[in-house]
């Protein structure tokens, strides 16, 4: 996440560099034939080599579709997580409540300083020893309380992306600072945030294959379990990447689609 | 209405407002004018307590606004605020931006705010663009939408800050005829402004502010005439 910070004249250039895949967008033609290549490609390759060596190929297939629903499932639940701790935690970094401002700013802080392997085998081992979460649950708790630091950071930027004279005008109509945010702020940051949040979600996505050292069986564990057994480590591996190869392509192509209706709006 | 005594306020080592008294009665028309950062939109800001003053007394329609103890959104509510920059709610219908805080503030209900927001569009002449969204409008008719949108609540009073100084030239006319229309029935009116033929017409009294302070305070006839201040003079020479 690159954050630009150009004052006057002086124009440092600004080297972003997000964990999300790159957005590709109808005016950047390189990056959107990149994305064509390389999606059709992967289609490709997964059907040339079902069908030309369905042994061991199309037995991985078969075997690794219950990982990818679990992969989705692990995803899914730790974004809707890391949405609400996002908000509240973007409110509490703008807050002018000293308290509830420190403690937003300090979860943030601690939270993006720890790598998520870390703060995994934290929540499942160490807290494990406390209180005994499921490995699904803590999974999901890991990377909830991972991204919220980061959906934070986006609440935040959308809201403050919001011009100023809209939280005066409805405090003046006599809104209660909640009531404000509500119906007239956070609509309108949901707007910007929205193409972020798309591609934290990606980001996500692809992050969840961590899970799969708590024995989650996502995709990556899944396609590990058929390695063991069959001892077919480099097919089964291509397999699992040209499937999150085409999974991370088709939704980052989603997030770009929303993104462009929103700005011809 | 609105009593303001010995009031200061500071931008940092900047005095922005500099021991301002000022009385205004119900139904008058203040006009506040004066060269930009005279402390006029300040003071204007700080009625509805926009902004939060450093020292001295204000009270609206027998509110202690600096008293943590009153409740400052239903001080708000009596009070309708238009900005220079219009701050329509763009996500919002023309309606809808009118119906919102009569819903959540006033607690009506959606058709009876609805009934009140189209008597109210008729009346400053944008009914046809009722379910158009703000980013289709003018400016004029963005900001008699916000016009419209403080006057839903029925406040007591109108605050007006440079309302037509990011118009174009040909809209100013349009916004103006909303003010004085409202003017002539009997609301209660502090603006802001540098439209000096709006300050002849419709004003009661004149103030002049220089430097966070007010000059000088008249009656339009006596303000552009006989002004008594070097100051004043100096402005008015300027700017007529």
């Amino acid at each position: 996440m690159g954050e630009i910070t150009g004052t006057k004249e002086t124009k440092k250039p600004v080297i972003a560099v997000g964990d999300g895949p790159a957005i590709p967008s109808k005016s950047d033609v390189g990056l959107f034939t990149a994305w064509r290549i390389s999606f059709v490609s992967a289609i490709a390759i997964v059907a040339y080599l079902a069908i030309s060596k369905p042994d061991p190929y199309l037995a991985i297939l078969k075997f690794v579709p219950d990982g990818i629903l679990v992969t989705f499932q692990v995803t899914i639940e730790a974004i809707l997580l890391a949405l609400v701790i996002g908000l509240f935690t973007g409110l509490g970094r703008i807050s002018k409540n000293r308290f509830i401002n420190g403690i937003a700013s300090i979860y943030v802080e601690v939270i993006r300083g720890i790598p998520l392997l870390v703060q995994l085998f934290y929540i499942y081992f160490a807290l494990g020893r406390v209180v005994n979460l499921p490995a699904m649950v803590s999974a999901v708790i890991a990377m909830a309380v991972c991204y919220g630091a980061y959906m934070g950071e986006i609440f935040r930027a959308g809201i403050e992306a919001v011009h100023s004279g809209q939280m005066e005008a409805a405090r003046s109509l006599g809104m209660t600072s909640s009531q404000a945010m509500m119906h007239v702020i956070l609509p309108q940051a949901f707007k910007t945030i929205l193409p972020p949040i798309g591609n934290e979600f990606v980001a996500l996505l692809k992050d969840s294959s961590l899970v799969s050292i708590l024995a989650v069986s996502d995709l990556l564990r899944r396609g590990r379990e058929f390695a063991a057994e069959s001892f077919t480590y480099f097919e089964t591996y291509t397999m699992v990447a040209l499937i999150y190869l085409i999974i991370t392509l088709f939704l980052s192509k989603l997030v770009s689609i929303m993104e462009e209706r929103i700005s011809v709006d | 209405m609105v009593k303001i005594r010995n009031v200061y306020k500071y931008f940092g080592q900047l005095k922005a407002l500099d021991n301002v008294s000022l009385d205004i009665y119900d139904g008058e028309k203040i006009v506040i004018i004066g060269p930009s950062g005279s402390g006029k939109s300040t003071l204007l800001r700080s009625i509805n307590k926009l902004e939060t003053i450093d020292a001295g007394q204000i009270t609206v329609d027998g509110f202690d606004i600096c008293d943590p103890e009153t409740n400052i959104n239903k001080v708000r509510e009596e009070i309708g605020m238009v900005f220079q920059s219009f701050n329509v709610f763009p996500h919002k219908t023309v309606l809808d931006n009118i119906n919102l805080a009569q819903t959540v503030v006033r607690k009506r209900s959606k058709k009876e705010a609805s009934e009140i927001s189209t008597e109210l569009l008729k009346k400053v002449g944008i009914i046809e663009k009722s379910d158009e969204y703000p980013g289709k409008l003018s400016g004029g008719q963005q900001q008699r939408v916000a016009i419209a949108r403080a006057l839903a609540m029925k406040p007591k009073l109108m605050l007006f800050d440079e309302p037509t100084s990011a118009l174009d030239p040909e809209m100013i006319g349009e916004v103006l005829d909303v003010m004085i229309n409202l003017a002539k029935e009997g609301m209660t009116m502090i603006v802001v402004t540098h439209e000096m033929g709006f300050a002849r017409e419709v004003a009661d009294r004149i103030i002049f502010m220089d430097y966070g302070a007010i000059v000088e305070e008249d009656t339009p006839e006596h303000f552009f005439k006989n002004p008594t201040q070097e100051r004043t003079k100096l402005f008015l020479n300027q700017i007529l």
